[in-house]
């Protein structure tokens, strides 16, 4: 029987709706291990090639936070394994709503339902809204044994640490559909980030290669740099986009270590009780760390060559006392020792840079513009009748407020939103 | 071969390529000394034959080839667009034509500075023990320079294959009219389209979704639909019929008293009611919502209608210097009845 309680503050749960945004972009589903003194939601790609661990402080993070798990003293731990979908519609965005509208609330109250009298095991979330309003959702979980990738920084001697606002700069120079991310340490004091495709075409076909950015930033711009000139490394550009734009959520600075190519590379960064650590599988040709190539390195990338190192948490507590980095390959066997959701772990490829749906700014979003050619193929396009929001007053608004009766014919009520009545567009028909 | 230019207005470049992009995925690019010129011909729907001046979108421009200093390139829109884009708050952007792996590409190189306050923003989780240092580096780091290479794949295209690339030929109009504001005749235009595609939904016949543009040569223009269940149109008045100047018609002064808009000014009237005089084209509906793409250039347009025929757009872009403009041309797709 494990006693897991915690209330979150309207800031905290909104917190923890981006970091699930952010997790959704590694995998379906999250595991989560809650410990006497603290909470992580873990989560790991499909190809094994990225490993998130988002660390919630038990003090600094909740308002109250409690958890006795059932067993195993003071380092025992729960663990179970949910839908990252499930959660997200319970977290959802704009629960931090300083103006208490719609969807803001005062707290949320989280507590966990297993126990051998109760018939249903269950991860209960309340939330807890104005105007007294409680919304309590009961999601179901599945007992895991949640695993973690280690990551020595002792070895990882390449370092480099800057604002999360900067680097979302960069992202957006990206092409979209690129694939890699070469990060190169200069010898002429300039670091790159190149955003590129592995990709043999020919003829038409090349027209259609996505583009290839390099990013090139002075060292000095970086609150540190301190990395060996000529290293290239590359990880996944989509990994990367996902870690920056979280990051860029909490205002922090994003901190990188990395030893060699083909060698994990861990992303941290973290403020008020979050710690967040990405640890990515890179690739490289680690022969050519000191000698100069202006093109990367032939791809080593494959799915199957995850150099993290994955160990039964227990003994995270050691990682900082590790002096090698862990050997570079891993049974296979030892993987399915993690339990997964069959099929669940598909690799959701969701467009990184993808604003928020839910936000109330219209974004600067380059698809959404005025003069773009309508889609009319769109399956929600219903006739827009209020003209005013982007014409001015070139045309006379309708505007209704009251209700449609939903007794006349319901045919039309497909087409049109119910904003008019049905008497005043008589005549069409 | 050889090309080289930096970008002296990147803002018009980006919405040209933009517009162009809503109509086709590929521009044939023709750069030569005297001028600029963007071709989409796509496989059904509206060409563009776009001509600019060098500066209106470059500035220190060489173009060098064995083939009469004229370069001819096929290039993605898309990532042309994408790679602007990531220029508009540039210092300077700077185009060139190179070679990577055997891979013709256009590489475009951006500077950028931000003075940025990010620095500024107290990093928490920072344990500098010397505070000095910690103040320093937050603020002599204000103005970040960065630079952005951005690399398009295209392809160059043999003097022999745009050979055969002839602008469409069309009588002289009926009627020549200048627009109204395009962003007007689009929210007239793509409303008219969703209300034939509603239509279309309900179970009748017409999935299509054909637009009427009628102009007469007095002032009036005239945008309808027509489908089984409805007639719907809007006419606008008190537009301008340019006068044409007799140099440019054939056969001068003569020429011009005996050109077909002379002959439809003799009809019609400038109310619209009268049911004489109009030169009369059916467009479709979604094709030409991609055609409004380029009001975004905010240029002077011209229609000219050919009866029955051919309807065509100039669009003059607004040029701070006298001398040739840039022009693009729309051969605007339409049918007969």
């Amino acid at each position: 029987m494990v006693v897991l309680n915690f209330t979150l503050t309207p800031e905290a749960a909104s917190k923890i709706h981006d970091l699930l945004v952010c997790l959704g972009k590694f995998g379906d589903t999250v595991a989560i291990e809650a410990r006497r003194e603290r909470f992580t939601f873990t989560a790991l790609n499909s190809s094994k090639s990225a490993y998130a661990a988002l660390t919630l402080d038990g003090a600094q993070f909740f308002t109250h936070y409690e958890c006795i798990p059932s067993q195993g003293g003071p380092d025992g731990r729960f663990t179970c394994s949910m839908y990252i979908k499930a959660l997200l519609s319970v977290f959802k965005s704009r629960l931090y709503d300083p103006l208490g509208r719609d969807g803001a609330i005062e707290r949320c109250e989280v507590s966990v339902q297993d126990r051998p009298n109760e018939a249903q095991c269950r991860f209960i979330v309340k939330m807890v809204c104005n105007q007294g309003v409680v919304k309590t959702y009961k999601l179901t979980y599945e007992a895991v044994d949640v695993m973690h990738a280690l990551f020595d920084r002792n070895v990882a001697k390449n370092r480099w640490s800057m604002h999360s606002g900067a680097m979302r700069e960069y992202i957006e120079y990206f092409g979209t559909k690129t694939e890699m991310l070469d990060i190169v340490a200069g010898e002429d004091g300039r670091a790159v980030f190149k955003s590129y495709t592995e990709k043999i075409s020919n003829g038409k076909e090349i027209l259609k290669h996505p583009l290839v950015t390099a990013v090139a930033v002075n060292t000095s711009d970086f609150e540190e740099f301190n990395v060996q000139a000529g290293l290239h490394i590359i990880i996944s550009v989509k990994d990367f986009k996902a870690i920056v734009m979280h990051a860029d959520t909490l205002k922090t600075s994003l901190k990188a270590y990395y030893s060699l190519p083909t060698r994990p590379l861990q992303f941290s960064y973290g403020c008020d009780g979050l710690l967040c650590e990405f640890t990515l599988m890179t690739s490289g040709d680690y022969n050519a760390a000191a000698t100069q190539t202006p093109t990367p390195a032939p791809q080593v990338f494959s799915r199957e060559g995850s150099r993290t190192q994955s160990f039964n948490s227990e003994r995270t507590e050691n990682r900082s006392m590790r002096s090698d980095m862990p050997p570079p390959t891993e049974p296979a066997s030892r993987r399915t020792t993690r339990r997964r959701n069959p099929g669940s772990r598909k690799d959701s490829s969701p467009k990184p840079a993808a604003q928020d749906p839910d936000s109330l700014f219209v974004g600067q979003d380059e698809g959404r513009d005025e003069w773009e050619p309508l889609d009319y193929d769109k399956a929600e396009e219903t006739l827009d009748w209020d003209a005013s929001a982007d014409h001015g007053s070139v045309f006379p608004t309708f505007r209704d407020s009251g209700s449609l009766s939903r007794t006349e014919t319901e045919d039309s009520n497909e087409a049109l939103p119910p904003t008019q009545r049905v008497s005043q567009i008589k005549g069409l028909w | 071969m050889r090309f080289k230019a930096s970008i002296q207005n990147i803002h018009t470049f980006t919405k040209l390529t933009t517009s162009l992009n809503s109509l086709g995925p590929l521009a044939w690019v023709k750069l030569s000394d005297q001028q600029v010129c963007f071709t989409i011909i796509p496989e059904q729907g509206t060409q563009v034959w776009a001509v600019l001046q060098i500066d209106t979108i470059f500035d220190t421009y060489t173009v060098q080839s064995a083939a009469g200093n004229v370069i001819n390139l096929e290039v993605p829109l898309t990532s042309l667009t994408r790679a602007l884009k990531s220029a508009l708050n540039a210092t300077s952007a700077q185009i060139r034509l190179t070679k990577k792996d055997n891979v013709p590409l256009l590489a475009l190189t951006i500077v950028t500075t931000t003075s940025s306050n990010h620095a500024a923003f107290p990093t928490g989780t920072r344990n500098d023990e010397d505070g000095m240092e910690n103040f320093d580096n937050t603020f002599g780091s204000g103005n970040r320079e960065t630079i952005v290479t951005q690399e398009i794949p295209v392809r160059v295209l043999a003097p022999d294959t745009v050979a055969g690339l002839h602008e469409p030929q069309t009588r002289e109009p009926d009627v020549h009219i200048m627009l109204p504001p395009l962003m007007q005749l689009k929210s007239v235009s793509d409303r008219f389209t969703k209300l034939a595609l509603v239509g279309a939904k309900n179970g009748s016949t017409a999935t299509r979704t054909r637009l009427e543009m009628a102009a007469n040569m007095h002032g009036c223009l005239k945008m309808s639909i027509k489908t089984d269940a409805m007639s719907i149109s809007s006419v606008w008045t008190d537009l301008t019929n340019p006068d044409l100047d007799p140099s440019h018609v054939s056969g001068g002064d003569i020429g011009l008293a005996e050109h077909p808009s002379t002959r439809m000014k003799q009809l019609g009237s400038a109310d619209g009611r009268s049911e004489e005089g109009w030169a009369t084209v059916r467009i479709d509906g979604r094709d030409w919502g991609k055609v409004m793409s380029v009001g975004r250039l905010g240029g002077r347009v011209i229609a000219c209608f050919c009866h029955e025929h051919a309807l065509i757009l100039y669009v003059f872009l607004p040029s701070d210097t006298a001398g040739e403009e840039s022009v693009l041309t729309y051969y605007v797709s339409s049918y007969s009845a």
